[in-house]
């Protein structure tokens, strides 16, 4: 089997490191995490509507931290899986798509791709920022659906251009 | 042109990562085959040490005590078998592309070595917490197996990535400025 470039496998290398990172977060790190998030839902009160009834304040704070908690967690599987993917579609690329041009394009698209998982990072710390339902419309319009777009697109260009090397490789009846 | 090839990761390694894998399909089978007998297991070891579990007598408020018990060890169980899915298929990328990328002899095989043994112990960690939960509660088996499984071999498995993303940033930096230096 043909390797993809070093870029692509740098990056999905990258991903896959940050998402082992993040994993130490959502266990020995938690309370940090915690303190850290309920700092920031205190310092953006007003994004977060917090109106300064206890009982209504702290449902709201609680909804956010788990929002942001969420956002780690997704992005902690997310780069875990969806990097050994790239790597091993980048291989069938570099190892099946003959023209030049079709293979670049389609490493290109699963660098891009690659990065999808960070859209969950942008997603927790947005929510922390801009507010719950803000920071993840932000995150799913600005960052997730363009990034996982890319990696659709690439797979799906890899399926279509299998398919045709599938049938050119039958023999004719 | 063409792509250059992929190297084979030692077999060992590859072993590993394949019986890891095998493990948790053999988690995941036996987790659900034996979910009745490993409560009642559960239950009756957390029944003989009400101390450590804080029961106190009361049905109504053992029962929820038990029952968060019995949700978490069934929660470790799981997360064993998604961790050593996960990390079965990690070694033998990350192996893969140590064994293809990375030039330097000893850098390679730390990073080879790391990321085999802080992987493949790892998610027994999971195992552990699950085991230790009918014994020292959910709290200290958590602790415990913090300590003894994850903290150490987590963090090897880590430091292998950094040091793998690192030898291949210094690799994409050596390619960028050999490609400069060639062109015109």
């Amino acid at each position: 089997m043909r390797r993809p470039p070093i870029l692509l496998v740098f990056v999905a290398v990258v991903m896959l490191a940050l998402g082992e990172t993040a994993g130490a977060l959502l266990s020995p790190l938690r309370p940090a995490v915690e303190r850290y998030a309920r700092a920031r839902v205190a310092a953006n009160a007003a994004a977060h509507g917090l109106t300064g009834s206890a009982e209504y304040d702290d449902e709201v704070r609680n909804r956010a931290i788990f929002t942001a908690e969420a956002g780690i967690s997704f992005f902690h599987t997310h780069a875990e899986g969806l990097a050994p993917v790239i790597l091993l579609a980048g291989t069938i690329v570099a190892t099946v798509v003959a023209g030049r041009r079709a293979r670049g394009i389609l490493f290109g698209l699963l660098t891009v791709g690659a990065l999808f998982p960070l859209g969950y990072v942008v997603y927790a710390l947005a929510a922390l920022e801009t507010g719950r339902d803000a920071g993840v419309e932000l995150a799913e319009r600005y960052v997730l659906t363009p990034l996982g777009t890319s990696a659709i697109l690439a797979l799906l260009g890899l399926v279509v251009i299998l398919g045709r090397a599938a049938r050119a490789s039958q023999p004719a009846r | 042109m063409t792509e250059p090839r992929w190297r084979l990761p030692p077999i060992p390694v590859l072993l590993v990562g394949v019986v890891l894998i095998a493990c948790a399909e053999l988690g995941g089978g036996a987790m659900a085959q034996f979910k009745l007998e490993l409560a009642r297991w559960a239950r009756g070891t957390m029944l003989a040490r009400p101390h450590v579990h804080g029961l106190v007598g009361v049905r109504d408020v053992d029962e929820q005590i038990l029952d968060e018990a019995l949700v978490k060890l069934d929660g470790g169980l799981r997360l064993f078998h998604l961790h050593a899915e996960g990390m079965g298929t990690i070694i033998i990328v990350t192996a893969m592309v140590a064994a293809s990328l990375v030039d330097r002899s000893a850098l390679r095989r730390t990073i080879v070595a790391l990321i085999t043994v802080g992987g493949a112990v790892y998610p027994l960690g999971y195992l552990l917490w699950s085991g230790l939960i009918p014994f020292h509660g959910i709290a200290r088996g958590k602790r415990l197996a913090e300590w003894l499984v994850w903290i150490p071999f987590g963090s090897a498995a880590i430091l292998a990535m950094w040091l793998l993303a690192a030898a291949l940033a210094a690799q994409c930096i050596r390619s960028v400025a050999g490609r400069s230096r060639v062109a015109p």
